[in-house]
């Protein structure tokens, strides 16, 4: 008899903890709906995959166009300038290089792990994506500022001249280049005229200081990439949580954190980052992310008010609060993870503005002069009047602000329920 | 509705202020000086000449005072004889910009350091400080006069004003001179010290004239003051006043956004109806990409890829001149020409600023319908039988178009700033080039007073949106 209970309350406990697992995928599925939509979206995909080889691209810049060899061998002895080259600091002076190089490393051993996770241990994707996210993220944000303190130097060396003295000397040496063997910075690289227009060594031609155009493009992603994210997650996390304070707690939170919104919105956006980057002495492509970070976010925490506004009055969230649950689960557990959709679709069409914003800045001559921005290069082609100086930079801005443009849209109508079919 | 409107321009009081305190509080943390480009310390600053010229410039933009609270009754002797040093040092201990800064200290707090220097001059035995002091003194004993940059006064004013110079010219004797022998020197002392002995009960301030000092002789409360009088102050460029000079600009942003907004909506509600009505044919799959690519085309880009193409200096079609407003010699044509040489002017910015706004209207419009025509109501006009087309402009547009409306709200404040890009690029001396122009130049008064003025234009557009939203929709009511 006893044994016959005991196999019931196995089963029973079975039942409840296949029950339990059966809900848990339920949270998960929405998301996985949303990717199934995403995917029929035949424009969307071109755009995520564009993004996918635009990251691509930004990491490993310095194997396509720099002015140092991959490897170079000279009587059976080895050298890989270019590696050690990648955490120099005399070498690679702006911020931003250090930290695409670090993903250089970083980036492979993130999809290791996700190929391990999702093809050999069999985990949902997106159950533990957001987290692995946040990990690499934090993980590279260390890493880098371990490095930039370190502020390891060395002095310049230039490699074209030491590899031609040597083949003068008779040695025999073996190199490996990368694609393009300029970096962004050095100036002059045709001896002919400043600026070139594209020729078999320049295929890009090079800019007014005789900077090979090619490299700056290659680099320009990693500004271009920098700028979006960093720019927008600032603004949004700071959009959500004053969005959500005001939209649940309503009364006094809700005046004046609207009466905030009002007062921020009434300031023409661009206008005012163009007075505060002004008034910033130093050019750094830092100043602009932190301005352009601080100065839009009410118009996500205007959607994130009135998204709360909405799901408060709905039944789930007022038998939430008729359970008496306390107001931060509340907050974060039922009302954000709803309202979360609207304000990822408004963080891609974000990163779009956020890029078109940066690089009308650095068109009107207000960017970082020592980074290599595609609007700085475009400034230089209007008042030039040269063709490549123009068509390159534009089109790439265009492309770059389209394809985050087309995913944005892409995961809009995924969410939309009513395109659904 | 009407007290609804009322409180609502009621409510735009406190924000107004609270921008104006914001961008003024953002202007004044900015480095560097007003009018003269990034360098701190120029070589003119350095010359005597150049020294008075900007102390009267400082003077008259109150950019001696503090910028919100004035505590300048609270001195300390202390903190005074460590600016002394700072500015009398021999030594080297201080760096140049230290020096600088503390010349510079000692003379924006003018008259309310004397009674620092009177204590100091009465206690302290050290020869030093005392030299350091008198040759200070007169500098920082001048009073300055009461209007002196405005052109009407009262005669009860000028009255004070005399008696002002005379004082300020007894001051100017008070000079110290290196060359001056111990005797001398303790005459001056007394000297000194009996004149502001004679005018102690200046700085005796009641607690009450202490907060008027505090809240109102700050550079704030005079730049505000003159803001009620809708006194924007003067450009520190050209010194030319702000506000008839927005005025003047502001017609061209007006004729450039206007006629750009009247472009897109003509353009864009047809395009967003048909492929709302008309969805996942192939015209409105192309109308949708089309857009889309318009949408995400960097304005900046497509008007200088027009300008190498189409312009005057272009190497293919010299259709359109490279910039401005109209030709130079404009006056001498007959009104019809200077209406074609504006509108040959006008084609390319037109342009580039009509297809983004174009893109993102019919873009609003098509989805806005969409969501519309899914619902109930429709297919039960749809079953009642009515036509298509009562169905499509009666009943769905009406409700469906309603989101473009807020958009409408934004056409004012774009009319200050919304075409800073555009009218760089073409070179139009409208509100948006002066702007800029405000902005390199560290133009104060102008930044102020354009980002005020489209401040008021942005509280007024969503008001207006908000009036037009609840004409559209009964639904929506105002209490």
């Amino acid at each position: 008899m006893s044994n016959i209970k005991v196999l019931e309350q196995d089963e029973f406990l079975k039942k409840i903890s296949s029950q339990e697992i059966e809900e848990d995928s339920q949270k998960v599925e929405y998301w996985d709906i949303v990717w199934a939509q995403f995917k029929k979206n035949k424009l969307a995909m071109f755009g995520l995959y564009s993004i996918l080889a635009i990251v691509l691209i930004a990491i490993y810049a310095p194997f396509i166009s720099l002015n140092k060899p991959i490897y170079v061998v000279c009587n059976g002895e080895w050298d890989f300038p270019l590696f050690a080259s990648l955490f120099d600091q005399n070498f690679f002076q702006n911020g931003v290089d250090l930290f695409f190089n670090l993903q250089i490393f970083l980036l492979p051993l993130f999809l290791l792990l996700i190929f391990v996770k999702v093809f050999v241990m069999m985990d949902p994707f997106f159950r533990f994506f957001p987290k692995f996210l946040a990990i690499y993220f934090g993980l590279s944000i260390v890493g880098f500022l371990l490095i930039y303190q370190g502020g390891h130097q060395v002095p310049y060396k230039d490699w074209t001249e030491i590899i031609q003295k040597k083949r003068m000397n008779g040695q025999i040496v073996d190199v490996l280049m990368p694609f393009n063997i300029y970096s962004y910075r050095q100036p002059n690289v045709n001896p002919g005229m400043n600026p070139a227009p594209p020729n078999s060594k320049q295929i890009l031609g090079t800019d007014t200081e005789g900077r090979d155009v090619f490299a700056r493009m290659i680099y320009g992603t990693r500004i271009s990439l920098t700028i979006g994210l960093i720019a927008v997650s600032m603004y949004i996390s700071i959009g959500i949580v004053l969005g959500a304070l005001a939209g649940f707690f309503g009364g006094v939170t809700d005046i004046v954190i609207s009466r905030l919104i009002e007062i921020m919105l009434c300031f023409p956006t661009f206008f005012l980052i163009l007075t505060l980057l002004a008034m910033v002495n130093t050019r750094s492509i830092f100043y602009v992310m932190i301005i352009i970070g601080f100065t839009r976010w009410p118009e996500v925490a205007r959607l994130v008010r009135a998204e709360f506004f909405k799901l408060k009055s709905m039944d789930y969230v007022q038998a939430a609060i008729a359970l008496g649950f306390t107001k931060g689960r509340i907050i974060f557990g039922h009302v954000l993870p709803n309202a979360l959709g609207p304000v990822i679709v408004t963080a891609v069409f974000g990163v779009a503005s956020s890029i078109l914003i940066e690089s009308s800045l650095s068109f009107l001559g207000l960017g970082d002069a020592s980074a290599p921005s595609w609007g700085e290069i475009l400034s230089q082609g209007r008042a030039q009047f040269k063709l490549w100086l123009i068509l390159t930079p534009g089109l790439a801005i265009f492309f770059m602000v389209s394809i985050f443009n087309l995913v944005g849209e892409g995961l809009q109508d995924a969410m939309d329920p009513k395109q659904r079919r | 509705m009407q007290q609804y409107i009322i409180k609502r321009i009621l409510m735009m009081i406190p924000t107004l202020f609270a921008i104006t305190v914001i961008v003024f509080g953002i202007l004044q943390m900015a480095p560097g000086k007003p009018g003269g480009g990034l360098e701190t310390d120029s070589e003119s600053a350095n010359k005597q000449e150049g020294m008075a010229g900007h102390l009267i410039f400082k003077r008259q933009f109150h950019l001696d005072k503090p910028v919100f609270f004035n505590f300048r009754f609270w001195l300390n002797d202390d903190d005074i004889i460590q600016l002394l040093d700072e500015k009398y040092d021999k030594t080297k201990k201080y760096t140049r910009a230290q020096k600088n800064v503390a010349t510079e200290t000692i003379e924006d707090y003018g008259n309310d350091i004397l009674p620092n220097f009177h204590r100091i001059l009465e206690r302290s035995d050290d020869k030093e400080l005392k030299i350091r002091i008198l040759s200070s003194f007169s500098a920082n004993a001048a009073r300055t006069l009461i209007h002196r940059f405005g052109e009407k006064l009262s005669e009860e004013e000028r009255f004070i004003n005399r008696e002002t110079e005379r004082e300020n010219r007894r001051v100017a004797k008070f000079s110290y001179s290196p060359t001056m022998s111990s005797a001398e020197f303790d005459k001056l002392n007394f000297q000194v010290i009996d004149y502001l002995r004679s005018i102690e009960d200046r700085w005796n301030y009641s607690l009450l004239q202490k907060m008027y000092k505090c809240f109102f002789d700050t550079r704030f409360s005079y730049y505000f003051y003159n803001l009620l009088h809708f006194d924007f102050g003067i450009s520190m460029v050209d010194k030319q006043p702000v506000l008839p000079k927005i005025m003047e600009k502001v017609g061209y942003s007006i004729l450039l956004s206007v006629g750009s907004i009247i472009l897109a909506y003509l353009l864009a509600v047809p395009i967003g109806i048909y492929s709302a009505v008309n969805p996942k044919t192939l015209l409105d799959k192309a109308i949708t990409v089309g857009l889309f690519m318009l949408y995400s085309l960097p304005t900046f880009f497509v008007g200088t890829v027009l300008l190498f193409y189409f312009s005057e200096g272009s190497e293919y079609y010299k259709w359109f001149p490279t910039g401005g407003f109209k030709s130079i010699d404009s006056d001498n044509m007959t009104s019809l020409q200077q209406l074609k040489d504006i509108s040959i002017h006008m084609i390319l910015p037109l342009v580039c600023l009509t297809y983004v706004s174009l893109a993102s209207i019919s873009r609003y419009a098509r989805t806005g319908l969409l969501d519309v025509i899914h619902s109930d109501y429709i297919k039960t006009a749809r079953a009642k039988g009515l036509g298509e087309w009562v169905v499509v402009f009666k009943h769905a547009v009406r409700n469906g178009l309603i989101p473009i409306l807020t958009l409408l709200g934004s056409v004012l404040p774009a009319v200050v700033s919304g075409s800073v890009v555009i009218e760089v690029i073409f070179n139009i001396p409208g509100i948006g080039l002066e702007s800029f122009n405000a902005v390199i130049t560290r133009d104060y008064n102008m930044v102020m007073g354009i980002q005020l003025i489209s401040a008021v234009l942005t509280l007024l557009g969503l008001l207006v949106s908000d009036i037009l939203y609840s004409i559209v929709d009964p639904r929506i009511q105002y209490e």
